[in-house]
């Protein structure tokens, strides 16, 4: 085929200096249903073409349309008042009637936004919306900060995701379905001009990505954590933090042949002993497995939410403490009587099996060196790999390493508050241990309802941790939280990317845009 | 002509038997495939609502909204006579994961898929024809020999290894083609030039159209084999005629015919190795969509891809067919013969 070998004339891939091209997996890549935050465009991240009426400074929020908001005594009023000098960029001034058509419309729709907590929404003048709750939810901010607002003038369900019209920091200018968007800067735009007047998102798979950063077409693309020791020519190779958390779940309650709705079993008769799950908690080597298995790429969690405002620094603990782990298994009653190296307890063995996402690799790798560690205080774990459907059915039964990280404390709610199976109230993708404890639930009711932020924060940290009982190692150990991962990216010598705050789970890397600038033309 | 009279009644006859024949076996092949793939999107273990929730954490309230979006919890039944009274009507239905309707997700990855078939179906077709006629012209020698040990090994290559191995030399270490996509980066689709258009062809066409080539070849190479030892190219031999010219006198005309047919027949293969190739080439045609709508359930998109391309694959065949019935009837006798 040497045919081709004649270089081929086509338009030059050299970039302008105010120019940026991105293959960057950010939120989860390509919406399927385009850019429409009704369909699930940016839930909860920077969405670029839209404004949010709260923005993600970090770990906190931010106004942004909004100027100010104030609860009501009781909770179930929310008056958020926006800013009036705000266009669409087809000149249309944006005002509390488009963001009431936006949340209604997301309420009564099917994207993975929870809005059941609404009971009505109204414009109460240009600048003003009321919404009034069901049920008072102090986490209610995170959904106001997690849409993008979407002119009602120009709406339609079908046509707005492919040819979207916002009032954000850029403009749309071209989808090519299942290949890249452009976006060019919104010269209009109310806040912080960025410095990049065009941007390019290819959506590729990482390899592929990397394959692109190295053959010079890319500026900054997200590569999996295996590439961080690679070196180009030209680029470099950074390490964003994350409150992306990676950690074991244990069912709580022994096997006595309870089944779920769905006719699953519930129940695992050696993670529900308090002695295995402290153990393990306490003999892990956290450090250990991010230098292996996760490439160094990591930090060490201990509660799931160590690095939130929402988190509790008394709840961490020393790790890798071998010696620890074996008195408490030993106290718990685990004994090693028939010398395989594996504990016993009234003939019961201390072995279970653990689940991954098989098309995880970092998670398989954090699974294998659990089980590998856990050898060593004699515990014996089998490691499988199970598609996401098989993990829904053995989840109530068998521990699975899972992945969590958002400011919004509603998933540690879900997580760990007790509702029953065929209550009504239960959601069988929410609390698959069936953990139960009702000081636990008493204070993450408590925080849920606490409309002042640092009480609120009390709370959620004492759900973890209240000095007596939590779910924590201290108190029931009710996960074995591994790491938090960090992002790995490979960024052009030229690209000056500022401080990205901490990464949520699947990342928000254009949170930051308007700190993003070229420092030198790249020779 | 009484006589002319007859037989042109009797041909429109057959023409009309012919047709009505294909359109019932048209009918009864859509209703099948169609349930057939129904059952297998409904026995599939794929819960839709975790495809899309991914890890997020749901309500209950959430997840009631979403099953019932996603038709969770209706019987397969009603779901199926819904969508096919719809189909009835010409309405394919909303795709559930791109939320626009079905078939505008099919015009716009159809096209794109459509051309690259197309492209790699001619290449494949004349590349392989002008092989087998070399193969067959020269039998035995060295160069029949390197045309068939090419071919013995393209038929067992796969095709998204040869994919990757292309992408990987001429795009990543010699850089002469772009890393896939089907547009050129950051180009506004005003400003994208024809040439750039082919520039992001030629590699997933290449593949795709260098696998095709075995099989057309070695059918090529056969026929002429056959053609050349019969009474009239002897007879030819005898007359005086030599070499090429012979070839191309008797031997093209009798193995060109044949050869279009069973290119027509490779219509289901092609379609296959298309979504391969795209998959490779992140190249955004029908196979993509058709994968994203198999794993996570959307009904409506699934079925109406299905139906499309079972009649991409029919018309390949009816046209093999019509070649046979009418053009050439020799073919089907020698078939019949062998």
């Amino acid at each position: 085929m040497i045919v081709f070998a004649a270089a081929l004339p086509f338009s030059s891939t050299s970039r302008a200096a105010d120019e940026l091209v991105a293959a960057v997996g950010t939120h989860g890549g390509e919406p399927e249903a385009g850019f429409d935050p009704i369909n699930g465009w940016a839930d909860g991240t920077e969405p670029l073409i839209q404004s949010t009426l709260f923005k993600r400074d970090n770990t906190s929020l931010v106004n942004d349309l909004a100027t100010n908001y104030s609860v009501s005594s009781g909770g179930l009023t929310w008056t958020v008042k926006i800013r009036d000098d705000v266009k669409f960029t087809d000149g249309v001034p944006l005002t509390a009637k488009d963001v009431a058509f936006t949340f209604n419309k997301t309420a009564n729709g099917s994207s993975g936004m929870d809005l059941s907590m609404i009971e009505s929404i109204k414009a109460l003048d240009n600048t003003t919306i009321q919404f009034k709750l069901n049920d008072p939810q102090s986490t209610f901010i995170y959904k106001l900060a997690g849409l993008g607002i979407v002119p009602e003038h120009a709406y339609n369900n079908e046509t707005y995701g492919q040819k979207p019209v916002g009032s954000g920091p850029y403009k749309f200018v071209q989808w090519d379905k299942g290949q890249q968007l452009i976006l060019e800067r919104n010269d209009e735009y109310y806040g912080k001009k960025p410095y990049f007047k065009k941007i390019t998102i290819l959506f590729m798979e990482e390899d592929a990505a990397f394959a692109a950063a190295r053959s010079g077409r890319v500026d900054i693309a997200e590569i999996p954590v295996s590439l961080a020791n690679q070196t180009v020519n030209g680029m470099k190779i950074i390490s964003l933090d994350s409150i992306d958390a990676r950690g074991i779940s244990f069912p709580m309650q022994p096997d006595v042949g309870k089944k779920t709705e769905d006719n699953y079993t519930i129940g695992n008769n050696v993670t529900s002993d308090a002695a295995i799950r402290k153990a393990l908690n306490v003999g892990i080597e956290r450090q250990v497995l991010i230098d292996g298995a996760l490439n160094g790429q990591g930090t060490e969690e201990f509660t799931g939410v160590d690095r939130l405002p929402f988190g509790n620094k008394e709840a961490t603990f020393e790790d890798g403490n071998t010696d620890e782990a074996k008195k408490i298994l030993s106290s718990g009653g685990w004994k090693d009587t028939d010398g395989d190296g594996i504990l016993e307890k009234n003939g019961l063995k201390a072995e279970f099996t653990l689940t991954y996402p098989s098309n995880d690799q970092t998670r398989q790798a954090l699974a294998v060196s659990v089980a590998e560690q856990a050898g060593k205080i004699g515990i014996k774990i089998n490691v499988e790999g199970k598609s996401w459907d098989e993990i829904d059915v053995s989840a109530y039964s068998t521990p699975n390493v899972w992945g969590y990280g958002s400011i919004d404390p509603t998933d540690m709610y879900l997580r760990y508050y007790s509702v029953r199976s065929g209550s009504g109230e239960w959601s069988k993708y929410n609390n698959v241990i069936f953990y139960n404890n009702s000081a636990v639930d008493n204070n993450l009711r408590k925080a849920m309802t606490s409309f002042n932020q640092n009480t609120s924060n009390k709370y959620w940290g004492a759900a973890a941790w209240d000095g007596t009982t939590g779910y924590s190692q201290k108190g029931d150990a009710a996960w074995l939280w591994i790491a938090t991962l960090k992002y790995v990216y490979i960024v052009d010598d030229s690209l000056d990317i500022g401080t990205p705050g901490l990464q949520p789970h699947g990342a928000d890397i254009f949170n930051n845009i308007y700190e993003w600038k070229r420092t030198h033309q790249n020779s | 002509m009484k006589h002319e009279k007859l037989l042109r009644f009797t041909r429109r006859e057959k023409l009309l038997g012919f047709a009505g024949k294909k359109t019932l076996k048209l009918i009864s092949l859509l209703i099948g495939v169609c349930l057939a793939s129904f059952w297998l999107v409904e026995q599939s273990p794929v819960d839709p609502v975790r495809a899309y929730i991914g890890e997020m954490s749901v309500t209950p309230e959430k997840q009631a909204q979403l099953e019932e979006y996603w038709g969770v919890n209706k019987p397969p039944q009603e779901k199926f006579l819904n969508w096919a009274g719809n189909i009835l009507k010409g309405d394919f239905g909303i795709s559930l994961i791109y939320r626009i309707p079905v078939i505008d997700v099919i015009k716009e990855r159809f096209t794109a898929s459509l051309i690259l078939m197309a492209t790699s179906w001619l290449i494949s077709g004349i590349l392989g024809f002008i092989l087998g006629i070399i193969a067959g012209m020269r039998k035995g020698t060295w160069i029949d020999k390197v045309i068939k040990t090419y071919c013995y090994t393209l038929a067992a290559t796969p095709t998204f290894w040869l994919a990757l191995i292309f992408l990987m030399v001429f795009s990543v270490y010699l850089g002469w083609f772009p890393i896939g996509l089907s547009v050129p980066i950051g180009v506004t689709a005003g400003n994208v030039t024809f040439l750039d258009w082919l520039h992001h062809l030629i590699l997933p066409a290449l593949t795709l159209s260098l696998l095709g080539v075995a099989k057309i070849a070695m059918f090529t190479r056969e026929k002429l084999t056959e053609v050349l030892s019969s009474d009239y190219v002897l007879f030819a031999n005898a007359r005086g005629e030599k070499g090429l010219n012979l070839v191309l006198r008797h031997g093209i005309r009798n193995v060109a015919l044949p050869a279009v047919t069973l290119q027509f027949l490779g219509f289901s293969e092609l379609f296959g190795g298309a979504v391969l190739v795209e998959q490779v080439f992140s190249y955004p045609g029908i196979g993509q969509a058709a994968v994203e709508a198999g794993l996570r359930s959307d009904v409506p998109l699934l079925l109406g891809i299905v139906l499309v391309s079972a009649l991409f694959v029919f018309f390949g065949n009816t046209i093999a067919d019509v070649i046979y019935e009418f053009v050439d009837p020799r073919i089907k006798q020698e078939e019949a013969a062998s």
